[in-house]
């Protein structure tokens, strides 16, 4: 096993997960460096940091995304590895070959790891092979619409067209018949061009009324691949998740602990190093048929450490390191119940839309078992350019209703002014039966839905 | 005088020449004598003109964000003559400065210069003088690691628009 040095990181990432990483390193006795752009000059992550050094103007092409710009502040600033958290650069081969060909250890899997998981026609092909159920779809990549279309009409529509490289719930759509096909097929692919810089696409069965249902998984040098249970993320508004928990209320105890331990057997086999996240969808007849893989942390993560009480950031760096994995499937237990909400500078009753300006109020919750991470203050100014996450309350319960009765008090105690946030959504989420009885689907955040959870908020005095 | 009433005004814009010629002639030796000496501010008066050069409070550390953000340059009511000639060359990028052979302290650098050089993993990004005039304190050497937007070095500025 190859050991890589890490003594000094630079965080490549902005918000909360700059925090939570600059958290990981301090307690591993890691020195951290905050990459940053102009935009974030005033930003906790900053602030906390024993260094901080300015990559670019606000645009994220230009600083967050600028490999160059990255790589070359993790020089300037002697650090010997970098951290890309999650989005931007985290998923990038090429950037992490660039950076390991300056000497500059990726925390995440190796650039020809990356490259192996990068495609999401190819991974489904590959997991399938080691034994992972998928949602019947088409062969790889459609090359145009006459191939789309065959391939829609072998599995039966609805389907839903997807970018290869696309993630974050962008480039998607789903679509109902061979016109539509023809009009969504070049748009598609236009919008997958320009926001993954690869316009290829894939198509799927689309399932409805399905539990967005994913696996932590991590994976060491050696092949040693482990789980960390499931997180159920239904709770969506446009394909981006709102709430997640573990473990997932759509498994049954039986069908939980096989799915879980084939994952990580197939993911190992698969030849996939380092942290990340399969993804999968559970229809009707709860089966998980796998979708895609994520080769990164997640914002969710949370949700796993709070059951598990590992620390999956620090995991994340040891392997990265080349650590052989530190424990074994028997010694994580799960515990309980953990939910998490993303509190974001949205406005629910406007269609979610982002919301930008100063914070003037900020009273973060707290209390046995509550956790909440945020780079949020009063005063700071949330840019426009960026991601609208402002924190993440992660809540903890011997069982999901406990959880839950822990999470509206927490709730209650956030306080934040200047933005419109998606609290007293989730004051109403926690008061809807489909939530309660663990049966919320992707589907529930239609218009009607939102609609119906924001009037079953309760007052809550500011 | 205000620069407005030098634009207005023949008898203002030739005092405003003869103030050029002024600090032309003066402002190297000055920033000199004030980096020698460690004195926070030196004031000279000839034909009822004064020039004022004042050394910033503290240096920037190089890769500080907090220390940057608090010692952006402020430009000061109280020191009217110079201040408001007085302009940050920046970086342009992050990674390691060369400073162009003929920019010290005292040089006289034209508008559009290429005055220093960043080091982006092998490829150079070129800064350029936004301004012409005599370099001021340098805040970097050759060499030194430089984060997007530091302060490389001033630039005081001569006359109108300088050269």
């Amino acid at each position: 096993m190859t050991k890589r040095k890490i003594t000094r990181v630079l965080i490549a990432n902005r918000g909360e997960i700059a925090l939570r990483i600059l958290r990981a390193c301090r307690q591993m006795g890691i020195e951290a460096v905050v990459a940053y752009s102009e935009a974030d000059r005033t930003s906790r992550a900053v602030m906390v940091a024993d260094e901080a050094i300015c990559i670019g103007p606000a645009a994220a092409k230009l600083s967050y995304l600028s490999a160059p710009a990255i790589i070359s502040a993790a020089r300037a600033t002697g650090c010997d590895a970098i951290h890309p958290g999650y989005g931007f650069l985290s998923e990038n081969a090429a950037f992490a070959e660039a950076a390991a060909a300056h000497g500059i250890t990726f925390i995440g899997p190796s650039a020809a790891v990356l490259e192996r998981f990068e495609s999401k026609a190819g991974v489904r092909a590959l997991l399938a092979k080691h034994g992972l159920p998928t949602i019947p779809g088409s062969e790889g990549i459609v090359a145009d619409i006459e191939a789309a279309r065959a391939a829609a009409k072998k599995i039966g529509y609805p389907v839903i067209l997807k970018a290869s490289a696309g993630g974050g719930g962008r480039g998607m759509r789903v679509v109902t018949s061979d016109t539509e096909l023809a009009n969504l097929f070049p748009l598609c692919a236009q919008e997958a061009q320009a926001a993954f810089g690869d316009g290829s696409l894939y198509l799927e069965k689309y399932l409805t009324d399905t539990h967005h249902v994913e696996v932590q998984i991590a994976v060491d040098d050696a092949g040693t691949a482990l789980h960390f249970g499931e997180r159920d993320c239904s709770v969506q508004r446009r394909h981006q998740k709102l709430v997640e928990e573990s473990p997932s209320p759509a498994l049954t105890t039986k069908v939980r602990e096989d799915f879980l331990a084939r994952a990580a057997k197939a993911i190992g086999a698969a030849g996939y190093r380092n942290l990340g996240t399969l993804e999968f969808l559970v229809g009707p007849d709860g089966k998980p048929y796998f979708i895609e893989i994520n080769c990164r942390i997640q914002v969710e993560h949370p949700v796993s450490e709070m059951v598990t009480g590992v620390d999956l950031v620090a995991l994340q760096i040891a392997l990265a390191r080349g650590d052989a994995m530190p424990m074994t499937q028997a010694q994580i237990e799960r515990r309980g119940h953990a939910i998490e909400f993303r509190l974001t500078a949205e406005d629910p009753a406007n269609e979610f839309r982002p919301q930008a300006g100063e914070i003037t109020l900020f009273r973060s919750p707290s209390g046995p078992w509550v956790r909440f991470d945020s780079h949020l203050y009063a005063g700071y100014e949330v840019p426009p350019y960026y991601d609208s996450l402002l924190a993440k309350l992660i809540v903890w319960g011997p069982t999901r209703d406990e959880a839950i009765a822990r999470s509206r008090a927490a709730l209650r105690e956030v306080e934040i002014d200047g933005v419109a946030t998606t609290r007293d959504f989730f004051l109403g989420l926690l008061e809807t039966p489909a939530f309660l009885n663990g049966s919320a689907t992707t589907g529930m955040l239609d218009a009607s839905g939102t609609a119906a959870i924001l009037a079953a908020a309760p007052k809550v005095s500011a | 005088m205000s620069s407005e009433q030098s634009r207005l005004d023949p008898r203002a814009e030739s005092e405003a020449e003869e103030l050029g010629v002024l600090i032309d002639a003066l402002l190297p030796v000055l920033v000199d004598r004030l980096e020698e000496t460690g004195l926070g501010e030196i004031e000279v008066e000839r034909n009822g003109a004064t020039v004022r050069v004042r050394a910033e409070a503290t240096p920037t550390s190089a890769l500080h964000a907090r220390e940057q953000a608090v010692s952006a340059p402020v430009a000061s009511a109280a020191a009217p003559v110079i201040n408001d000639r007085r302009h940050a060359i920046r970086s342009t990028a992050v990674g390691f400065v060369t400073l162009a052979s003929d920019v010290h302290v005292g040089a006289k650098i034209a508008k559009g210069a290429l005055v220093a050089s960043i080091d982006v993993l092998g490829v150079p990004n070129e800064v350029r003088a936004e301004h012409g005039g005599i370099v001021g304190a340098l805040r970097c050497t050759t060499g030194d690691p430089v984060e997007y937007g530091q302060e490389l070095f001033f630039v005081e500025r001569i006359g109108e628009g300088g050269r």
